[in-house]
């Protein structure tokens, strides 16, 4: 099996390429990663929020996908083929929980890889609201942020996964 | 004919029927597989093809599948899994109980519109 450290950067990788895919792919927009940092605990930035969890016999975690308002809808309407101003608040819900499911989709199949167990993912849960918490995410255990960028407005994925 | 589309994503859903619209066929779309199978009793002489995601609440895809398969008035009728789910076991899993077709997500409009042509002429 492999060890944390090179799953997390295979993690990394995979989520990074898969982000980057999915927007072009299903909302022709192009996505710059910025990098990936790690932070102690989860950090609400963005005004809503796409969280899964990702549970295996090998270990488990969530993966945050946060967005500005703005930027959501930005990107939920180059999915509809509808202008910005036309994206209600379900909408916005709706299409980042999908985006957040196809992104984690990629990091399941990578960590499956690389533990040879199988994974599962759980339905995409939304959280809005600036500064925002999480209560139920995992504690005592590091989160790497991951920083992207669409046409100079910048979004995140966070990162925490702990292996047993 | 009809298209029916299951996703519990709306979103997905809309993007779905955008690009099938260029096909010119009707549209019914469910959020689960149990309002799927409520479509189905309904429509089924008119709906050629079903859509199927697999995560979904209330009824997932794979058992949707299943019970459109062994239905005796549901059965003729192909299935296209359109998922994220990526797994090479699942994948198998969904082909051996009866779908004709598998589309990962992301896809591409082109894409989806090619694999529903060649699902629905074989």
């Amino acid at each position: 099996m492999s060890n944390a450290t090179s799953i997390d950067s295979v993690l990394v990788n995979a989520i990074s390429r898969a982000t980057m895919d999915v927007l072009k792919t299903m909302a022709n927009t192009d996505v710059q990663f910025n990098g990936v940092a790690a932070k102690p605990d989860y950090e609400g930035t963005g005004d809503i929020s796409a969280i899964i969890g990702i549970t295996g016999e090998s270990g488990e975690g969530m993966i945050a996908l946060s967005f500005s308002t703005n930027l959501a809808s930005l990107i939920v309407s180059r999915l509809l083929g509808q202008s910005p101003e036309t994206i209600t608040g379900d909408d916005r819900c709706d299409g980042i929980g999908e985006l957040v499911n196809m992104i984690s989709g990629n990091a399941k199949v990578s960590l499956s890889q690389n533990s040879g167990t199988p994974y599962k993912l759980s339905l995409p849960t939304i959280i809005l609201g600036a500064g925002h918490s999480v209560a139920s995410r995992p504690k005592n255990n590091p989160y790497l942020l991951m920083t992207f960028e669409v046409e100079g407005m910048p979004f995140h994925l966070q990162l925490s996964f702990k292996y047993r | 004919m009809i298209i029916l589309s299951v996703d519990d994503s709306a979103v997905i859903r809309k993007v779905i029927r955008n690009a099938v619209g260029v096909l010119g066929h009707d549209f019914l779309e469910a959020e689960n597989g149990q309002v799927a199978l409520q479509l189905l009793e309904k429509h089924h002489p008119e709906i050629k093809l079903v859509l199927l995601d697999w995560n979904m609440p209330v009824m997932d895809g794979i058992a949707t599948l299943k019970a459109i398969k062994s239905h005796p008035q549901f059965s003729a009728i192909p299935v296209m899994m359109v998922t994220t789910e990526a797994e090479k076991g699942n994948i198998a899993m969904a082909i051996q109980a009866g779908a004709s077709n598998y589309l990962m997500k992301p896809f591409a409009h082109e894409d989806l519109l090619m694999r529903i042509m060649q699902t629905l002429e074989p």
